[in-house]
């Protein structure tokens, strides 16, 4: 098992039962005076951290929660500061 | 018009000798032979709701406090509702004979999944052959619910009971994956001497919780 994740309804649980969603990008942008290149921006450019970054996961398996987590992306590993512990 | 037949995605190799016509479903009571060892029963007949709300707690569909904790379940009136997270709840009817609640958040999903009960002593070795779930979790008090993997399906699985003989547990799952989750769990519990047994059987032991 290389991933754990903590869910806020189930608790730690085998990163297999999980679907990635993407780096948290903070909210959607507004709509008014949005360009197709801002939001072609927020869509499909993400940062790449190496290190720990926010991001999100589905329960697919499980409860079927979309959650935030952080993850160090240089380990693989969850980082205890997650919305099931905040 | 023609009378519905329903099926159960359930197929159990024994020899009923007790069955019996409800609702449009063949019910097995009884199979020949049965044995005292852990059972496998078909309960795909029993009706099951799935109540979605923003406000499910304080919702009460069959006139009592639905778990107020995603993961808790409560067993009352025969029915078990399971809280599955924050605007959710399955009910199990697991007496029968209810008419569908007059909600409008309910959704019947008897005929979109499959349900059966493991009972037996021997139940958490079979279930551990195949889940990392740990159906037995001593800081957990019967009734609760899991969401997760089953043989690699994800399936809501409720203990009922774990005490020795009398340990069981209920597990739910789309329909799709009926005959090749009955295979698997017949398979791992072959050394066990896992066998079907009919409704009479889990009445018996419903009664007895």
């Amino acid at each position: 098992m290389a991933l754990t994740i903590t869910c806020p309804i189930c608790g730690k649980r085998n990163g297999y039962e999980f679907r990635y969603g993407g780096e948290e990008k903070g909210p959607r942008p507004d709509e008014a005076g949005l360009t197709p290149e801002a939001w072609c921006d927020y869509v499909h450019m993400n940062n790449c951290v190496a290190g720990v970054q926010e991001e999100w996961w589905f329960h697919k398996d499980g409860c079927g929660s979309w959650f935030k987590i952080h993850r160090d992306t240089t380990t693989n590993l969850e980082i205890e500061q997650t919305e099931a512990t905040e | 018009m023609k009378e519905i037949q329903r099926v159960s995605p359930v197929v159990l190799k024994g020899t009923p000798v007790k069955t019996e016509k409800r609702d449009n479903w063949d019910v097995v009571l009884e199979y020949s032979g049965e044995t005292e060892g852990p059972v496998i029963v078909d309960l795909s007949h029993k009706p099951r709701f799935d109540l979605q709300d923003g406000n499910v707690g304080e919702k009460k569909p069959f006139g009592f406090d639905l778990p107020q904790t995603p993961g808790q379940s409560v067993f009352e009136k025969g029915i078990l509702a399971n809280r599955m997270n924050g605007t959710q709840v399955s009910l199990y009817n697991l007496a029968g004979g209810e008419d569908t609640p007059d909600d409008p958040g309910i959704t019947d999903v008897t005929e979109a999944t499959l349900f059966i009960a493991l009972i037996g002593k021997e139940v958490f070795s079979i279930c551990e052959k195949l889940s990392a779930l740990d159906f037995e979790d001593p800081n957990r008090e019967v009734p609760f619910l899991f969401q997760g993997p089953f043989s690699h399906v994800p399936c809501q699985i409720v203990t009922l009971c774990k005490d020795g003989d009398n340990s069981g547990v209920v597990l739910t799952c789309s329909r799709g994956y009926g005959r090749d989750m009955i295979h698997s769990i017949l398979d791992a519990g072959k050394e066990f001497g896992l066998a079907p047994a009919g409704e009479n059987r889990f009445s018996d032991w419903i009664k007895s919780l």
